[in-house]
């Protein structure tokens, strides 16, 4: 049976039904099935997902995924966002960037987040992947315009000659290299047999015909190839939230005249002003263009301009507001806007002044996805723009939406499946805004497809919870930051423990929750007996003793990334599920009552956990065993300690008692 | 008459192809039909072959008779010119209605006649089964060995026996772990260590044992959860913060060190330093290949302890719990009851 299903099935059909399996998740079973399945996919995967970038090394992965396209990397912790993690601390895409230019010459996507890459990487990059497409950066630094001009200045068409060997090239070396193991040797015959026929005299033989054949079938084949991937260009730029250094604007300009293929461009977290004829040009010729993300020093009055060179646009993101009602500029934005058609994602909104809002109503209808959440609107204009937007699915907003804002959402926006309200004014010591948990559970009422939910607000109760969850049990993130750290349930001046209970026990798909207010173990208890899909947990404040840490870290089967601030958690609890922490992705654990000896120890024990002591106070060799440390960061690694540490960080490893003596 | 002209001179009757499976039995199929597979017809168009028993063309052998009839109604269906997407689309969905072996075989069957609708049909098929499935289900629905080793399964990447770093450090370990063992016979064995050892697990089930419900309320200073785009007030309050808070922390570890009260079955021993364990943690850690430090005989100890400790935490938890709970919320529910909860708050530092 088994032969059977193994001589019946060639591997290129399995091959091929590989490429019908794209998920992460997918492809990393299938290569656990056995070893063929395993050689089979490693050689036809093409996207990878990394979520942690020091988990594995570029050398690891270039070996196992020979040929891969599209590469994801993640690096600092999440908490990074809050700045709890200091500067300096590492996720340096450098190493990467320069492994995978030889390695990967047709890599097609790089998508970074939280990573630290310089202009350097970014000249690599340009020079190095023949045929880029995507670079999204998400919250990444240490890079500046300089960089970008580089990667704006690669999109060049590539001539025809010079690509038309390269291709051949690497036509005859892929078909080689099946046959032959190693790639050099198959360069070399590729290339020989590309240029011995030249050199060959012409002789009336079988054998020297058949080679010219050969070679000018290959030559008519690169010179289709060359048709068809002439354009090999840049599509995606995506600056999400990084920061970048504006050093000017003009590096914009360096998009070539002749370059057309742009699809998506996000400027938004750029702080200086771009070159906006450059700018006008670029939107003008790129007819594919369906995401345009400006930034806020591109002011109303020149929008219009943009919007009536493109049309098609089906995300904008506009820049600055503010400005008195000027009727031409309204007039304008009304006209441009109602052109397009294809909008389905608005942001921006800086500094907004309400006036001009209603410029927006004619596309409000077939709007999804809105994102107010840099707008100052208060209540009442939200409710007129919002309901105006019956087929919303995403809204981000300021909790300037109110509760009245909330309940117009619940009953105009049916189809809403995520909402996130963020606090205008988090350091105010007393609520600034009519926000209550009653919004939240009026929208759980009346949007029964919600399923990802962030929420700030300053008060809650057990009773909402419980409302909520029997309202939605369909969450799949539920995020709720109770501005106030400890705050009880307002009503009855309990713990939240029974309304967090309530979330967890109801909602068995929940993926990703974040806890707040005032919580004891029972609520870890609840969360580890119930939240059997959890992946990823925050707390912040919360809990009485290690207990609390031992029920999650024994509970949560699926759990991988567990980030904790300021809580009583201790050695015992951490040490007692060490194995654990081998199953996830990461721990981080800052402010809390785990101590140095704890950390050797693990480190001492576990020789595929890196688990990193973050302490700006200096070395903790200088403070007892005892003393807890400041932060400790552990995740599973299969490279071994990193060795790009700051001076704060220290790495403990198998050999830190010697480390000690010597 | 030449089988060719056959064909020629009886145009009110079908056409038909000699097809030939591996296993030596021929069959004839429609003309129209046959020619939908594109290896068939290029075997008719190059050779001439398969108009006539003698001449059949011989398909390849993953071909076998079963299902190639099912190949001929893919065909027979498909190869009409007159249908919508739509019944074509409903047609392919009946159609791929059938067990994973014969799925399998089909799709193989397909790719060697070359006929790319049928293979992509029946790999998105086959993909759509494979989705979502553990690699032991998979396992099971194909017949596959389960050949990776224990090794290779935990860590699919890490077959690295000859990454020179890997064998550099292991090196370097196994030199210093030598040079370890050297000083500790020179020196006393850490008999502190040991001692820590015992006293550790004992703290940790007194410490259980007693659980603490108290809230440690005076702790907290005023850091929240901020909204991360507010960066830069974030940083300059975070600074403040964290230099208050060793100080609460140092207190605290005193506290942990006071308590052993409530209704408690087992020892309660002075808790030294809570949090100077040292002893082995897991249960089904392999510590073979790891030095302890630690002759043989207390490192046993220690794993009956450690597994003592492990059955008491699984199996009296659920009530140890509720006690445990229960118990503290009394003591909670009091002060806070009586408006004192808000004394607590107003206590905390505010700025």
């Amino acid at each position: 049976m088994l032969r059977r299903m193994a001589s019946s099935f060639p591997e290129e059909v399995l091959e091929h039904v590989f490429s019908f399996i794209q998920s992460d998740t997918d492809r990393n079973v299938i290569s656990m099935v056995c070893k063929s399945w395993y050689e089979i996919e490693r050689w036809c995967r093409r996207k990878i997902f990394v979520g942690n970038c020091y988990a594995v090394s570029p050398r690891l992965v270039i070996r196992r995924f020979p040929d891969v396209r599209s590469i994801e990397l993640k690096g600092k912790p999440h908490f990074a966002d809050f700045n709890l993690v200091p500067e300096g601390w590492g996720g340096y895409v450098q190493p990467w960037i320069a492994a995978m230019a030889t390695a990967y010459p047709w890599l097609e996507e790089i998508r970074l987040k939280r990573m630290v890459i310089t202009d350097e990487s970014l000249e690599l990059i340009a020079k190095s992947f023949k045929n880029f497409k995507v670079l999204v950066l998400s919250s990444c630094e240490g890079f500046s315009t300089d960089g970008l001009a580089a990667i704006a200045g690669n999109c060049r068409v590539t001539k025809r000659k010079a690509v038309k060997f390269w291709v051949l090239l690497e036509m005859l070396v892929r078909s080689i290299a099946v046959v032959w193991p190693t790639d050099e040797e198959a360069v070399v015959i590729g290339f020989c047999s590309l240029v011995l026929p030249m050199l060959l005299p012409l002789r009336r033989s079988n054998i020297q015909c058949l080679v010219k054949i050969i070679w000018v079938a290959f030559s008519l084949a690169g010179f289709f190839l060359v048709d068809c991937c002439e354009v090999r260009n840049l599509r995606e730029l995506d600056l999400r939230e990084s920061e970048v250094e504006d050093l000017s604007g003009h590096w914009l300009t360096h998009f070539p005249d002749t370059y057309t293929s742009l699809v998506s461009l996000n400027i938004s977290c750029l702080l200086s002003e771009v070159s906006f004829s450059a700018l006008e040009r670029l939107v003008g010729r790129c007819s594919n263009l369906r995401s345009l993300r400006l930034n806020r020093t591109v002011p109303l009055e020149k929008l219009a301009n943009l919007l009536h060179r493109a049309p098609q646009l089906a995300e904008l993101g506009t820049g600055a507001c503010q400005a008195e009602l000027r009727p031409d500029v309204f007039s304008n934005l009304v006209g441009a806007l109602s052109g397009c058609k294809e909008l389905k994602s608005l942001s921006g909104f800086w500094d907004v002044v309400p006036v001009y809002l209603p410029a927006v109503y004619s596309i409000c209808p077939g709007l999804t996805t809105l994102n107010l959440s840099y707008a100052a609107i208060q209540s009442q204009d939200l409710i007129k723009l919002i309901s105006q937007c019956p087929n919303l699915q995403r809204l981000w907003v300021l909790d300037y939406i109110e509760d009245a804002g909330l309940d117009v959402l619940a009953a105009t926006c049916k189809d809403l499946q995520e909402l996130r309200v963020f606090p205008s004014d988090p350091f105010g010591a007393e609520p600034n805004v009519l926000l209550t948990e009653q919004g939240l559970v009026t929208v759980s009422e009346g949007c029964p497809k919600l399923r990802s939910v962030l929420y700030f607000c300053r008060q809650m109760s057990n009773a909402a919870l419980m409302t909520i969850a029997r309202n939605q049990p369909n969450f799949t993130c539920f995020r709720l930051c109770i501005i106030e750290p400890r705050t009880p349930d307002y009503l009855t001046l309990e713990p939240l423990d029974a309304g967090f209970g309530a979330i967890v026990e109801h909602c068995k798909d929940l993926r990703r929750l974040s806890v707040s207010g005032l919580l004891t173990d029972r609520a870890f208890d609840y969360i580890g007996t119930h939240a059997k899909k959890l992946e990823m947990l925050s707390v912040a404040f919360a809990g009485d003793t290690d207990l609390g840490l031992h029920h999650v870290l024994s509970g949560c089967e699926n759990l991988r990334k567990l980030e904790i601030r300021d809580c009583p958690f201790g050695d015992k609890a951490l040490l007692a599920n060490a194995a654990k922490l081998e199953t996830m992705r990461s721990l981080w654990m800052s402010s809390c009552n785990v101590s140095y000896g704890a950390c050797k120890l693990l480190g001492q024990k576990m020789p595929r956990l890196n688990v990193e002591v973050i302490d700006e106070r200096g070395p903790p060799e200088t403070r007892p065993e005892s003393c807890p440390v400041e932060k400790l960061y552990i995740y599973r690694s299969l490279a071994g300690p990193r060795t790009d540490m700051p001076d704060f960080v220290w790495t403990m490893e198998e050999d830190s008692a010697i480390q000690q003596l010597s | 008459m030449s089988e060719g002209v056959m064909a020629v001179v009886k145009p009110e009757m079908k056409s038909y192809i000699w097809l030939q499976t591996a296993d030596g039995s021929i069959q004839q199929v429609e003309e129209e039909v046959a020619m939908f597979c594109p290896m068939i017809c290029r075997e008719v168009i190059n050779t001439g072959m398969g108009s006539s028993k003698n001449y059949a063309i011989s398909l390849p052998q993953r071909v076998n008779p079963a299902i190639l009839g099912l190949i001929l109604d893919y065909c027979r269906f498909h190869q009409v010119p007159g249908r919508s997407n739509k019944e074509r689309k409903t047609y392919d969905e009946k159609f791929i209605r059938m067990d994973t072996k014969k799925l399998c075989e089909l799709t193989s069957a397909a790719d060697s006649l070359q006929l790319k609708p049928l293979v992509d049909l029946t790999s998105r098929a086959l993909a759509r089964i494979i989705e979502g499935k553990t690699p032991e289900e998979i396992r099971e629905t194909f017949h596959l060995p389960d050949d990776l080793t224990e090794e290779e399964k935990l860590e699919p990447l890490r077959n690295i026996t000859d990454d020179p770093r890997i064998r550099l450090l292991n090196r370097l370990y196994a030199r210093k772990r030598k040079e370890l063992k050297e000083r500790e016979k020179l020196k006393n064995i850490e008999v502190e260590e040991e001692r820590v050892d015992e006293r550790s697990v004992e703290d940790l089930l007194t410490f259980i044992n007693g659980g603490d419900g108290e809230s440690k309320g005076a702790r907290s200073n005023k850091s929240k959860k901020k909204n991360r785009r507010r960066k830069d007030q974030i940083k300059n309050s975070s600074n403040d913060i964290n230099g208050n808070h060793n100080k609460e922390l140092d207190d605290l570890s005193f506290h942990d060190g006071s308590v052993n009260n409530m209704a408690s079955p087992s020892k309660t021993s002075k808790l030294q330093d809570s949090t100077a364990v040292s002893y082995s943690p897991k249960l089904d850690f392999d510590d073979v290949d790891i030095d302890d430090d630690l002759d043989p005989a207390m490192k046993e100890e220690l794993d009956r302890e450690v597994e003592d400790f492990a059955r008491r935490l699984n199996s009296d938890w659920p009530e140890r719990m509720q006690e445990i709970l229960s118990l503290g919320q009394e003591r909670r529910l009091v002060p806070v009851s009586n408006g004192n909860g808000s004394q607590r708050y107003n206590s905390l530092d505010r700025r």
